[in-house]
Protein backbone atom coordinates (compact mmCIF):
# COMPACT_ATOMS: atom_id res chain seq x y z
CA UNK A 1 0.00 0.00 0.00
CA UNK A 2 2.41 2.73 1.05
CA UNK A 3 4.98 1.87 -1.73
CA UNK A 4 2.46 2.11 -4.24
CA UNK A 5 1.73 5.24 -2.62
CA UNK A 6 5.27 6.55 -2.47
CA UNK A 7 5.40 4.71 -6.60
CA UNK A 8 2.69 6.99 -7.62
CA UNK A 9 3.50 10.10 -6.31
CA UNK A 10 7.49 9.57 -7.88
CA UNK A 11 5.59 9.10 -10.98
CA UNK A 12 3.18 12.22 -10.93
CA UNK A 13 6.47 14.08 -9.73
CA UNK A 14 8.24 12.63 -12.58
CA UNK A 15 5.91 13.41 -15.40
CA UNK A 16 6.05 17.18 -15.99
CA UNK A 17 9.64 15.89 -16.64
CA UNK A 18 9.00 13.67 -19.50
CA UNK A 19 6.42 16.13 -20.73
CA UNK A 20 8.56 18.71 -21.18
CA UNK A 21 11.42 16.42 -22.19
CA UNK A 22 9.58 15.78 -25.24
CA UNK A 23 8.60 19.33 -26.26
CA UNK A 24 12.27 19.87 -26.64
CA UNK A 25 13.34 21.32 -23.36
CA UNK A 26 11.94 24.93 -23.33
CA UNK A 27 11.41 25.99 -19.73
CA UNK A 28 13.12 23.34 -18.48
CA UNK A 29 11.86 21.24 -15.11
CA UNK A 30 12.47 23.79 -12.42
CA UNK A 31 8.70 25.60 -13.37
CA UNK A 32 6.60 22.47 -13.23
CA UNK A 33 8.15 21.67 -9.97
CA UNK A 34 8.26 25.04 -8.37
CA UNK A 35 4.40 25.35 -8.59
CA UNK A 36 4.08 21.64 -6.83
CA UNK A 37 6.57 22.93 -4.05
CA UNK A 38 4.94 25.92 -3.38
CA UNK A 39 1.58 24.31 -2.93
CA UNK A 40 2.51 21.76 -0.85
CA UNK A 41 4.97 23.90 1.28
CA UNK A 42 2.71 26.43 1.69
CA UNK A 43 -0.35 24.19 2.85
CA UNK A 44 2.08 22.13 5.30
CA UNK A 45 3.34 25.67 7.14
CA UNK A 46 -0.53 26.88 7.04
CA UNK A 47 -1.51 23.81 8.85
CA UNK A 48 1.10 23.76 11.39
CA UNK A 49 0.85 27.65 11.84
CA UNK A 50 -2.42 26.89 12.65
CA UNK A 51 -2.15 24.71 15.13
CA UNK A 52 0.71 26.11 17.16
CA UNK A 53 -1.42 29.79 16.88
CA UNK A 54 -4.67 27.64 18.22
CA UNK A 55 -2.71 26.42 21.26
CA UNK A 56 -1.25 29.98 21.76
CA UNK A 57 -4.82 31.59 21.83
CA UNK A 58 -6.84 28.57 23.91
CA UNK A 59 -3.77 29.12 27.10
CA UNK A 60 -4.15 32.96 26.36
CA UNK A 61 -8.04 32.76 26.37
CA UNK A 62 -7.79 30.71 29.42
CA UNK A 63 -6.12 32.86 31.10
CA UNK A 64 -8.26 36.03 30.28
CA UNK A 65 -11.07 34.02 31.73
CA UNK A 66 -9.21 33.22 34.86
CA UNK A 67 -8.10 36.47 35.38
CA UNK A 68 -10.12 39.25 33.86
CA UNK A 69 -7.82 42.42 35.04
CA UNK A 70 -5.45 41.29 33.53
CA UNK A 71 -7.12 40.39 30.16
CA UNK A 72 -5.08 43.47 28.24
CA UNK A 73 -1.66 42.25 29.17
CA UNK A 74 -2.06 39.02 28.39
CA UNK A 75 -4.00 40.06 24.79
CA UNK A 76 -0.81 42.46 23.71
CA UNK A 77 1.34 39.31 24.86
CA UNK A 78 -1.02 36.76 22.79
CA UNK A 79 -0.68 39.24 19.60
CA UNK A 80 3.05 39.32 20.19
CA UNK A 81 3.35 36.06 20.35
CA UNK A 82 1.11 35.32 17.23
CA UNK A 83 2.92 37.15 15.07
CA UNK A 84 6.29 35.70 15.90
CA UNK A 85 4.45 32.34 15.09
CA UNK A 86 3.17 33.58 12.09
CA UNK A 87 6.01 35.08 10.39
CA UNK A 88 7.17 31.33 10.16
CA UNK A 89 4.27 29.97 8.12
CA UNK A 90 4.88 34.33 6.34
CA UNK A 91 8.57 33.09 5.56
CA UNK A 92 7.47 30.14 3.67
CA UNK A 93 4.61 32.34 1.87
CA UNK A 94 8.11 34.85 0.52
CA UNK A 95 9.67 31.51 -0.89
CA UNK A 96 6.31 29.83 -2.31
CA UNK A 97 5.99 33.76 -3.46
CA UNK A 98 9.89 33.50 -5.12
CA UNK A 99 9.36 30.55 -6.68
CA UNK A 100 5.83 31.00 -8.30
CA UNK A 101 7.31 34.91 -9.73
CA UNK A 102 10.28 35.25 -9.83
CA UNK A 103 11.74 34.47 -13.32
CA UNK A 104 15.37 32.95 -14.28
CA UNK A 105 15.99 31.38 -11.41
CA UNK A 106 18.72 28.99 -12.39
CA UNK A 107 19.53 26.20 -10.14
CA UNK A 108 21.94 24.42 -12.42
CA UNK B 1 4.05 39.81 -9.86
CA UNK B 2 2.86 42.08 -12.67
CA UNK B 3 0.60 39.21 -14.01
CA UNK B 4 -1.85 39.77 -11.10
CA UNK B 5 -1.26 43.41 -9.76
CA UNK B 6 -2.51 46.24 -12.05
CA UNK B 7 -0.22 49.08 -11.93
CA UNK B 8 -0.87 52.58 -9.80
CA UNK B 9 -2.86 55.03 -11.78
CA UNK B 10 -0.19 57.54 -11.23
CA UNK B 11 3.83 57.06 -12.04
CA UNK B 12 6.80 59.37 -12.31
CA UNK B 13 8.88 57.87 -14.87
CA UNK B 14 11.94 56.91 -13.72
CA UNK B 15 10.83 56.60 -10.40
CA UNK B 16 9.94 52.98 -9.25
CA UNK B 17 6.41 52.79 -7.73
CA UNK B 18 6.73 52.33 -4.21
CA UNK B 19 8.94 55.48 -4.16
CA UNK B 20 6.72 57.71 -5.53
CA UNK B 21 4.28 56.65 -2.75
CA UNK B 22 6.40 56.68 -0.17
CA UNK B 23 7.16 60.33 -1.14
CA UNK B 24 2.86 61.24 -1.12
CA UNK B 25 2.73 59.12 2.40
CA UNK B 26 5.50 61.21 3.57
CA UNK B 27 3.13 64.83 2.27
CA UNK B 28 0.34 63.30 4.03
CA UNK B 29 1.71 62.83 7.15
CA UNK B 30 3.49 66.14 6.68
CA UNK B 31 0.96 68.47 5.50
CA UNK B 32 -1.61 66.47 8.16
CA UNK B 33 0.80 67.86 11.12
CA UNK B 34 1.52 70.74 9.91
CA UNK B 35 -2.04 72.14 9.73
CA UNK B 36 -2.79 70.21 13.06
CA UNK B 37 0.07 72.20 14.74
CA UNK B 38 -0.13 75.86 12.74
CA UNK B 39 -2.93 77.03 15.69
CA UNK B 40 -2.05 75.07 18.30
CA UNK B 41 -4.67 75.57 21.37
CA UNK B 42 -4.80 74.52 25.11
CA UNK B 43 -8.33 72.91 24.71
CA UNK B 44 -7.98 70.89 21.22
CA UNK B 45 -10.42 70.53 18.92
CA UNK B 46 -10.60 68.98 15.51
CA UNK B 47 -7.52 67.91 14.09
CA UNK B 48 -5.16 68.08 16.66
CA UNK B 49 -7.78 66.47 19.23
CA UNK B 50 -7.44 63.65 16.54
CA UNK B 51 -3.67 63.61 16.28
CA UNK B 52 -3.60 64.18 20.09
CA UNK B 53 -5.03 61.26 20.79
CA UNK B 54 -3.44 59.19 18.41
CA UNK B 55 -0.01 59.94 19.94
CA UNK B 56 -1.51 59.27 23.55
CA UNK B 57 -2.59 56.12 22.48
CA UNK B 58 1.50 55.59 21.47
CA UNK B 59 2.56 57.34 24.41
CA UNK B 60 0.33 55.10 26.51
CA UNK B 61 1.90 51.84 25.08
CA UNK B 62 5.01 52.70 25.29
CA UNK B 63 4.45 53.62 29.10
CA UNK B 64 2.87 49.86 29.56
CA UNK B 65 6.55 48.15 27.67
CA UNK B 66 9.15 50.43 28.44
CA UNK B 67 8.09 52.49 31.65
CA UNK B 68 8.95 56.34 32.00
CA UNK B 69 12.64 55.36 30.43
CA UNK B 70 10.49 55.01 27.28
CA UNK B 71 8.99 58.58 26.51
CA UNK B 72 12.37 59.37 24.61
CA UNK B 73 12.00 57.23 21.72
CA UNK B 74 8.07 58.47 21.07
CA UNK B 75 9.37 60.41 18.04
CA UNK B 76 10.94 57.26 16.49
CA UNK B 77 8.34 54.91 17.22
CA UNK B 78 5.46 56.97 16.60
CA UNK B 79 6.70 58.00 13.39
CA UNK B 80 7.25 54.79 12.35
CA UNK B 81 4.17 53.16 13.18
CA UNK B 82 2.09 56.11 11.23
CA UNK B 83 4.12 55.69 8.06
CA UNK B 84 3.71 52.23 8.41
CA UNK B 85 -0.01 52.26 8.94
CA UNK B 86 -0.55 54.87 6.94
CA UNK B 87 1.47 52.60 3.91
CA UNK B 88 -0.45 49.91 4.52
CA UNK B 89 -4.22 51.58 4.49
CA UNK B 90 -2.69 53.28 1.17
CA UNK B 91 -1.92 49.72 -0.26
CA UNK B 92 -6.03 49.08 -0.01
CA UNK B 93 -7.26 52.04 -2.27
CA UNK B 94 -7.71 51.14 -5.73
CA UNK B 95 -5.29 52.74 -8.05
CA UNK B 96 -2.54 53.50 -5.26
CA UNK B 97 0.37 51.51 -4.99
CA UNK B 98 0.76 50.23 -1.60
CA UNK B 99 4.33 50.99 -0.24
CA UNK B 100 4.55 48.47 2.37
CA UNK B 101 4.03 45.92 0.03
CA UNK B 102 7.66 45.97 -1.38
CA UNK B 103 10.53 44.52 0.06
CA UNK B 104 12.90 47.56 -0.42
CA UNK B 105 10.21 50.00 1.83
CA UNK B 106 10.19 47.38 5.02
CA UNK B 107 13.84 46.81 4.72
CA UNK B 108 14.21 50.02 4.99
CA UNK B 109 12.39 50.64 8.09
CA UNK B 110 13.67 47.42 9.61
CA UNK B 111 17.19 48.66 9.09
CA UNK B 112 17.12 51.80 10.95
CA UNK B 113 15.25 49.76 13.84
CA UNK B 114 18.10 47.92 13.81
CA UNK B 115 20.55 50.48 13.54
CA UNK B 116 18.32 52.55 16.62
CA UNK B 117 18.58 50.00 19.33
CA UNK B 118 22.04 49.14 19.02
CA UNK B 119 23.07 52.57 18.69
CA UNK B 120 20.73 53.37 21.83
CA UNK B 121 22.01 50.08 23.74
CA UNK B 122 25.43 51.02 23.08
CA UNK B 123 24.98 54.82 24.27
CA UNK B 124 23.34 53.23 27.58
CA UNK B 125 25.76 50.88 28.81
CA UNK B 126 28.90 51.84 26.75
CA UNK B 127 30.01 49.48 23.75
CA UNK B 128 31.80 47.10 25.50
CA UNK B 129 29.31 46.44 28.15
CA UNK B 130 26.73 45.86 25.29
CA UNK B 131 29.05 43.88 23.68
CA UNK B 132 29.69 41.29 26.52
CA UNK B 133 26.44 41.60 27.50
CA UNK B 134 25.64 39.63 24.19
CA UNK B 135 27.65 36.14 25.58
CA UNK B 136 24.93 36.22 28.80
CA UNK B 137 25.21 34.44 31.75
CA UNK B 138 26.52 30.98 31.02
CA UNK B 139 29.76 29.30 32.02
CA UNK B 140 32.89 31.14 30.25
CA UNK B 141 33.13 27.74 28.37
CA UNK B 142 30.23 28.49 26.84
CA UNK B 143 30.50 32.05 26.00
CA UNK B 144 31.99 32.43 22.47
CA UNK B 145 29.35 29.77 21.30
CA UNK B 146 26.69 31.85 22.88
CA UNK B 147 28.16 35.38 21.58
CA UNK B 148 27.71 33.45 18.17
CA UNK B 149 24.58 32.27 18.50
CA UNK B 150 23.36 35.53 19.84
CA UNK B 151 24.67 37.62 16.96
CA UNK B 152 22.68 35.49 14.61
CA UNK B 153 19.72 35.92 16.72
CA UNK B 154 20.34 39.92 16.58
CA UNK B 155 20.78 39.48 12.62
CA UNK B 156 17.51 37.77 11.87
CA UNK B 157 15.51 40.54 13.52
CA UNK B 158 15.27 43.06 11.02
CA UNK B 159 15.06 39.85 8.41
CA UNK B 160 11.96 38.87 10.33
CA UNK B 161 10.41 42.60 10.84
CA UNK B 162 10.82 43.50 6.63
CA UNK B 163 9.68 39.82 6.02
CA UNK B 164 6.21 39.38 8.50
CA UNK B 165 5.30 42.85 7.11
CA UNK B 166 5.75 42.10 3.22
CA UNK B 167 4.29 38.64 3.40
CA UNK B 168 0.95 40.05 5.49
CA UNK B 169 0.57 42.85 2.96
CA UNK B 170 1.57 41.04 -0.50
CA UNK B 171 -0.39 38.23 1.04
CA UNK B 172 -3.81 40.33 1.23
CA UNK B 173 -3.44 41.38 -2.37
CA UNK B 174 -2.66 38.44 -3.72
CA UNK B 175 -5.64 36.37 -2.12
CA UNK B 176 -7.82 39.70 -3.48
CA UNK B 177 -6.52 39.44 -6.68
CA UNK B 178 -7.14 36.03 -6.99
CA UNK B 179 -10.68 35.51 -5.51
CA UNK B 180 -11.27 38.23 -8.07
CA UNK B 181 -9.84 35.37 -10.37
CA UNK B 182 -11.62 33.09 -9.16
CA UNK B 183 -15.18 34.77 -9.72
CA UNK B 184 -14.57 35.92 -13.14
CA UNK B 185 -14.85 39.67 -12.55
CA UNK B 186 -12.86 40.68 -15.58
CA UNK B 187 -15.54 38.02 -17.86
CA UNK B 188 -18.86 39.30 -15.61
CA UNK B 189 -17.52 42.96 -16.49
CA UNK B 190 -16.99 42.29 -20.15
CA UNK B 191 -20.21 40.81 -20.59
CA UNK B 192 -21.79 43.63 -18.97
CA UNK B 193 -20.07 46.20 -21.28
CA UNK B 194 -20.53 43.81 -24.16
CA UNK B 195 -23.69 45.37 -25.61
CA UNK B 196 -26.29 42.63 -25.33
CA UNK B 197 -29.36 43.30 -22.58
CA UNK B 198 -29.45 39.82 -21.12
CA UNK B 199 -25.30 39.68 -21.14
CA UNK B 200 -26.02 43.48 -19.51
CA UNK B 201 -27.92 42.30 -16.88
CA UNK B 202 -26.51 38.93 -15.86
CA UNK B 203 -22.89 40.47 -16.16
CA UNK B 204 -23.41 43.57 -14.36
CA UNK B 205 -25.69 41.98 -11.58
CA UNK B 206 -23.08 39.27 -11.21
CA UNK B 207 -20.25 41.94 -10.81
CA UNK B 208 -21.81 43.83 -8.67
CA UNK B 209 -22.02 40.75 -6.30
CA UNK B 210 -18.48 39.73 -6.57
CA UNK B 211 -17.77 43.13 -5.97
CA UNK B 212 -20.04 43.46 -2.68
CA UNK B 213 -18.98 40.11 -1.55
CA UNK B 214 -15.25 40.98 -1.57
CA UNK B 215 -15.21 44.55 -0.38
CA UNK B 216 -17.74 43.78 2.79
CA UNK B 217 -16.18 40.49 3.16
CA UNK B 218 -12.15 40.53 2.53
CA UNK B 219 -11.97 44.67 2.71
CA UNK B 220 -12.46 44.29 6.81
CA UNK B 221 -10.08 41.79 7.14
CA UNK B 222 -7.20 43.84 5.75
CA UNK B 223 -8.21 46.80 7.16
CA UNK B 224 -7.83 45.18 10.60
CA UNK B 225 -4.44 43.23 8.94
CA UNK B 226 -3.53 46.55 8.04
CA UNK B 227 -3.71 48.44 11.88
CA UNK B 228 -2.53 44.58 13.25
CA UNK B 229 0.81 45.03 11.58
CA UNK B 230 1.72 48.46 12.35
CA UNK B 231 0.68 47.84 15.55
CA UNK B 232 3.16 44.44 15.42
CA UNK B 233 6.17 46.73 14.07
CA UNK B 234 6.10 49.34 16.53
CA UNK B 235 5.39 46.82 19.65
CA UNK B 236 8.34 44.71 18.30
CA UNK B 237 10.52 47.57 17.96
CA UNK B 238 9.47 48.85 21.61
CA UNK B 239 10.18 45.29 22.96
CA UNK B 240 13.63 45.63 21.02
CA UNK B 241 14.84 49.57 22.44
CA UNK B 242 13.47 48.32 25.86
CA UNK B 243 16.11 44.95 25.83
CA UNK B 244 18.90 47.00 24.45
CA UNK B 245 17.82 49.69 27.55
CA UNK B 246 17.44 46.92 30.19
CA UNK B 247 19.73 44.66 29.75
CA UNK B 248 22.88 45.89 32.17
CA UNK B 249 20.42 45.33 34.67
CA UNK B 250 19.09 41.67 33.97
CA UNK B 251 22.94 40.27 33.33
CA UNK B 252 23.32 41.47 36.99
CA UNK B 253 20.01 39.76 38.56
CA UNK B 254 21.33 36.43 36.47
CA UNK B 255 24.59 36.97 38.05
CA UNK B 256 22.77 36.71 41.36
CA UNK B 257 21.51 34.06 40.93
CA UNK B 258 23.96 32.05 40.01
Amino acid sequence: MRRSLILGGLAVLAFPTAALAAEGGTGGWIAPFAVIAAGIGMAIAAGLCGLGQGRAVASAVDAMARQPGAAARIQTAMIIGLALIESLAIYTLVIALILLFVKGINFA
Amino acid sequence: MEAIEHPPIFRLPGIPDHVTYTWLVMVILAALTFVASRNLQLVPRGLQNFLEVLLEQFQQMIDDVMGPEGRRYLPLIATLGLFILTGNLMGLVPGLAGVTSNLNTNAACALVVFVAYHWIGARKQGLVPYLKHFAGPVPLALKPLMFVIEIISHLARPLSLTLRLFGNMVGGHILLAVIFLLMGLDGLIGWALSGSVPGAIIGGIGGIVTIAFTVGFLYPLKILVAFLQAFIFVMLTMLYISGAIEEAEHSEQHSGHH
